[in-house]
């Protein structure tokens, strides 16, 4: 061999050994998530994986986490089936054989609750986009973190639009009527409203939990035009909130107010399902097409190209959560759960595609509660380009030029 | 070797690496998976009982599961009693709610009691999630009760709270033992002998002074008091219990589909359900369903349906049949020839 | 002023009983004919509701006129059910008393359909599109009544009444209920079983098909939307008497009622245990129901 051909030899090995040597450096996170892929909350489960894929799918096209050597994101799914067992099963699974670094989940509250008391006993950290029920963060734990509001604040913040809206327009209201799904989702909003209402001064003429897989909503409605309530509150699941707003409609029952909470009402079968009969119907929601922040309407846009509907609330969540993660990880260069989750605590997330949610920063409190997440309540209406979707409180976060109306009007 | 001796050491054989498992699998969830195969392996003998030995089909047995669950859950919650007496209590009752519904419903043609069970179950489900009391007892609705874990780290067995593992597997592989061994000394018995004659020939068995009626009861409380334990241990091993997780027709129904596939009325039919079926629902789940949401569910139905259809009664039939054909060779004995 | 809610109530009980009914009806027949408890008559329900959803949807027919289209595709699906599925349990188990296996079968049938339909549809809730009927209602001063449920009222009266005329003047009628009163007797005489169980089967998953297309407007269809309904089925067949069409009529109706006026009394959530203990106390003390004969099988 001459010397020129050794050289190119030893240069070429060196390049291959090179190449390979970075290509093992190059780590992936792994993130796991537990989702209800089938089972009754399968369409919502379905909508936080496109979130989060989309989601992951723009960092590591921008390079990943460059504090890792710019390491990819990785995810892994496993369904929960909306049953908790499953879920512990799968969180297990997860952490142990799949050694994730990081879980998120679970939408279903019921889920949440012991899944996340699986990643504290390892020390895993678990970033929660959604589930509402106050006690996820209440319980002391340090690996938890949840970026949505917990469910006494949905309610609260039900109530104060609820004054808003009397100082406003000079509406007097006095009855209320709760009506919900017979869930722990809809049991716990209906224990709180009773306090809340009760505390406000209101009348609570109806008390109605109804069976949310019922064939006929007619009885109810029924109850709810004897009532003849000013305001009518409710928690529904998809299928009921369609049937319940179609029947109240048919039935022409037309409260001062009618006031959503989001799940059912939120899902954006809802509008598709029940077109004009929803008019005028408010919903409080994490977030809206319209938040009047930067990005958010072209990352809604993006979203709604690849998978056909706007953004929910989980959705939006699901896909703010990956750049959370994304975020702790470029200032914890490191792959290890203690610093992972030190870093997610001392989160101030303020810019980037993540601030597209309707408040200003991301900061977890001591108890791993986002202390800034904010709600917004929207009103169905239709301005000339079909229904949609309109956010009208807080005040500051009005879609510019729309004013509500405000009561609805009678049939 | 005899044949005698060819099932004997077989069986502990079997034992003995069930009991060495967990110290050769170290992966809590392994063992995790493999605890959930011994608990479905136990509620379906316990199952079996009625739906194999009594020769109906009951179809809401998870009702004595959340029977269990609930009453171990509330005595510990509220007075502080230890699981395990719950457990009794809580056996006790179910043993006595059986009786409740066997007594009338025994009696009925097979597609009503089937009805009748699946009613009952329903209709407690029902009960327990509209209600957040009943008289002192808080069972707090849809919401389900939440068992407080001890802090990390901690073990009691007095609260039935452990921090690996190894101790539930242990205790409910005892549990299956216990109940497998109590079904062969059954199958051997009058009561066995009592309940097979009158699942096939009810007329005969009357004739002959079997009071068939008495016996099923007898069974269904028998099934009732040990599918009880079960809802304990399951509460125990997920420290949280709802309607909808105790008390659901699906896992009625699951037991029931698993006991059927494996064989109903043998010994090892329903636990060779629950070590075929459940691997193959676990994994199925875990794999496909980021892709083909509820792909698990169809597999269990269709493997139900071509069981069924090709062997009704189970699938146990023909591997027991190829355990003798084994046991033939290792033995040099010609089965079915005298002997 | 009570009083015109009351009779609301007992109007729509009426008319949502009668619809339950006429889901029920295809379940009794199938019943009364083979002795058997098609458990998986709810999805059987749910395969006809996105039939006729497709329909409409493909062919922008109104939903009552899609029937024609809807009812013989549902009954060849279950014809070939019977063919294929449970033919073979009957054969094998021609000895056994009762045949519990093919309640068994049809419950995996139940499994397998309703999450086949979860993979091939998805989960969304889907509502039919165009749908003329939808809000339809007819005002009689205070009383408002549902259109599509008065339609679906008629509708089960015409097909009860149908069934009705099919079973007491045809040729197979009377075949159908020759075998249903005594299964060898009826075969003795020539009457082909086999093919009387395929006939019995098709026409009730057809009824099942009438059915779907009456509750398509007013409900949203998704792969679970059986399972309320199978259940309720069920509890209407024992009370109705099984194998008796005015039994599962009039079930329907009682069940309707209950739900309906029950709320004014308590929430809604407990008429459902309403529902069940009526169920259990009919099994315990008159398992024929209400016009159920007396059979020995």
């Amino acid at each position: 061999m001459t010397k020129k051909s050794l050289a190119t030899a030893a240069l070429t090995l060196l390049a291959l050994v090179g190449m390979s040597m970075s290509a093992m450096a190059e780590t992936v996170v792994k993130i796991g998530n537990v989702e209800p892929l089938s089972g009754p909350s399968a369409s919502v489960g379905q909508q936080g994986k496109n979130a989060r894929e989309m989601a992951v799918e723009e960092i590591n096209a921008a390079g990943g986490i460059k504090s890792l050597g710019g390491a990819k994101l990785e995810l892994i799914y496993a369904d929960s089936k909306s049953d908790p067992n499953v879920g512990v099963t799968e969180t297990e699974r997860l952490i142990n054989t799949d050694k994730v670094n990081i879980v998120t989940g679970c939408w279903n509250s019921g889920v949440t609750y012991p899944a996340t008391a699986v990643a504290e006993r390892y020390g895993v950290p678990f970033v929660v986009p959604v589930s509402v029920r106050d006690t996820i963060t209440e319980r002391g734990f340090k690996y938890v973190f949840r970026i949505a509001a917990k469910d006494s604040w949905w309610t609260r913040d039900q109530f104060t639009f609820l004054k808003d809206m009397k100082d406003e327009f000079g509406t007097e209201l006095k009855t209320v009527a709760f009506v919900y799904e017979n869930g722990d989702w809809g049991t716990g909003f209906a224990a709180q409203w009773k306090k809340l209402a009760e505390e406000a001064g209101y009348e609570i003429v109806l008390d109605e939990p109804y069976p949310s897989t019922a064939t006929d909503l007619t009885p109810v409605v029924n109850k709810i035009r004897r009532a003849r309530p000013d305001v009518l509150l409710l928690t529904s699941n998809a299928a009921d909130a369609v049937l319940i707003t179609n029947t109240l409609s048919d039935y022409k029952v037309t409260p001062k107010v009618v006031l959503g909470s989001g799940g059912g009402h939120a899902d954006p079968t809802f509008i598709s399902g029940t077109s004009d009969n929803a008019k005028f119907m408010f919903d409080i929601v994490e977030w809206e097409t319209d938040v009047n922040k930067p990005g958010a309407k072209e990352t809604n846009d993006k979203y709604k190209a690849k998978y056909g509907s706007n953004l929910t609330g989980e959705a939006v969540d699901a896909y703010v959560a990956m750049y959370v993660i994304a975020d702790a990880l470029e200032r914890s260069a490191s792959l290890e759960p203690a610093k992972i989750r030190d870093a997610l605590a001392a989160t101030d997330l303020k810019t980037g595609p993540a601030a597209i949610v309707a408040y200003d920063s991301i900061k977890f409190d001591a108890t791993g509660q986002n202390e800034n997440a904010a709600l917004a309540i929207v009103q169905i209406n239709d301005l000339g380009q079909g229904l949609e979707r309109i956010t009208v409180w807080p005040k500051a976060s009005r879609r510019a030029g729309y004013t509500p109306v405000f009561p609805m009007p009678q049939k | 070797m005899t044949p005698q001796s060819f099932k004997k050491t077989g069986l502990a054989l079997l034992v003995l690496t069930a009991l060495a498992l967990p110290l050769i699998l170290r992966s809590p969830t392994y063992l995790h998976i493999l605890i959930m195969l011994y608990l479905y392996a136990y509620m379906t003998t316990t199952w079996n009982l009625v739906g194999g030995f009594a020769g109906v089909l009951p179809l809401g047995h998870s009702v004595f599961v959340g029977i269990g669950a609930y009453t171990s859950t509330v005595l510990w919650l509220q007075w502080g009693i230890s699981p395990w007496i719950g457990m009794l209590v809580g056996g006790c009752l179910a043993g006595f709610v059986g009786y409740l519904i066997g007594k009338p419903t025994l009696k009925m043609r097979g597609a009503y009691f089937a009805l009748a069970t699946m009613a009952f179950v329903e209709g407690v489900r029902v009960i327990v999630e509209n209600v957040d009391k009943l008289g002192p007892f808080k069972l707090n609705g849809p919401r389900g009760l939440n068992i407080p874990p001890l802090p990390a780290g901690e073990s009691s067995f007095l609260a039935f709270q452990f921090s690996t593992k190894e101790p539930y597997y242990y205790i409910i592989l005892f549990m299956l033992m216990g109940v497998a061994y109590l079904t062969w000394r059954l199958s051997r018995s009058k009561l066995g002998y009592s309940l097979s004659a009158g699942g096939e020939e009810p007329e005969a068995a009357e004739a002959l002074g079997v009071n068939v009626a008495k016996c099923k009861v007898t069974a269904m409380v028998l099934s009732a008091f040990l599918t009880a334990l079960a809802g304990t241990f399951l509460a125990q091993m997920t420290l949280f219990i709802y309607p909808k997780s105790v008390l659901t027709l699906d896992l009625s129904f699951e037991l029931a589909f698993i006991a059927l596939i494996g064989g109903r009325g043998s010994l090892a039919g329903p636990i060779i359900g629950a070590l075929m079926l459940r691997p193959v629902t676990e994994f199925s789940r875990i794999y496909l369903s980021a892709t083909l949401p509820g792909m698990h569910l169809i597999l269990l139905g269709v493997i139900l349906i071509v069981v069924m259809l090709y062997q009704p009664r189970g699938l146990s039939e023909p591997l027991t049949r190829l355990m003798s054909r084994l046991q033939d060779r290792i033995c040099s004995t010609k089965t079915g020839g005298a002997q | 002023m009570d009083l015109i809610f009351l009779l609301q109530d007992v109007i729509n009980g009426i008319l949502m009983g009668s619809i339950y009914g006429l889901v029920a009806l295809g379940l009794t027949l199938v019943f009364g004919v083979l002795k058997v408890i098609n458990f998986a008559h709810g999805s059987f329900l749910m395969v006809g509701m996105y039939v006729a959803y497709w329909v409409v949807a493909f062919t922008g027919l109104h939903p009552y006129l899609a029937l024609v289209l809807v009812t013989p595709i549902m009954y060849i699906f279950g014809y070939l059910m019977q063919q294929w599925l449970i033919r073979p349990i009957f054969v094998a188990e021609r000895d056994v008393r009762e045949p519990i296996t093919v309640i068994i079968v049809t419950t995996g049938v139940w499994y397998v359909l309703d999450n086949l339909a979860l993979l091939l549809f998805g989960p969304d809730y889907r509502a039919l599109s165009p749908n003329p009927l939808k809000g339809e209602m007819i005002e009689l001063g205070e009383i408002l009544i549902s259109t599509p449920k008065l339609f679906g009222f008629t509708i089960t009266v015409l097909t009860a009444a149908g069934l009705y005329w099919f079973l007491l003047k045809t040729r197979m009628g009377r075949a159908i209920r020759a075998t249903s009163l005594d299964r060898d007797a009826a075969s003795l005489m020539g009457i082909s079983q086999w093919k009387v169980f395929n006939v019995a089967f098709g026409i009730g998953t057809a009824i099942a098909g009438i059915a779907a297309v009456v509750l398509v407007p007013v409900y949203n269809v998704y792969p679970t939307v059986g399972v309320p309904f199978d259940v309720k089925s069920f509890v209407i067949v024992v009370l109705g008497g099984l194998g008796s069409i005015p039994g599962a009529l009039l079930g329907g109706v009682i069940i309707g009622l209950i739900e309906s006026i029950g709320p004014n009394f308590m929430t809604s959530t407990w008429t459902e245990a309403i529902v069940y203990g009526l169920f259990l106390l009919v099994l315990f003390f008159k398992p024929s129901g209400l016009f159920g004969q007396k059979y020995d099988w």
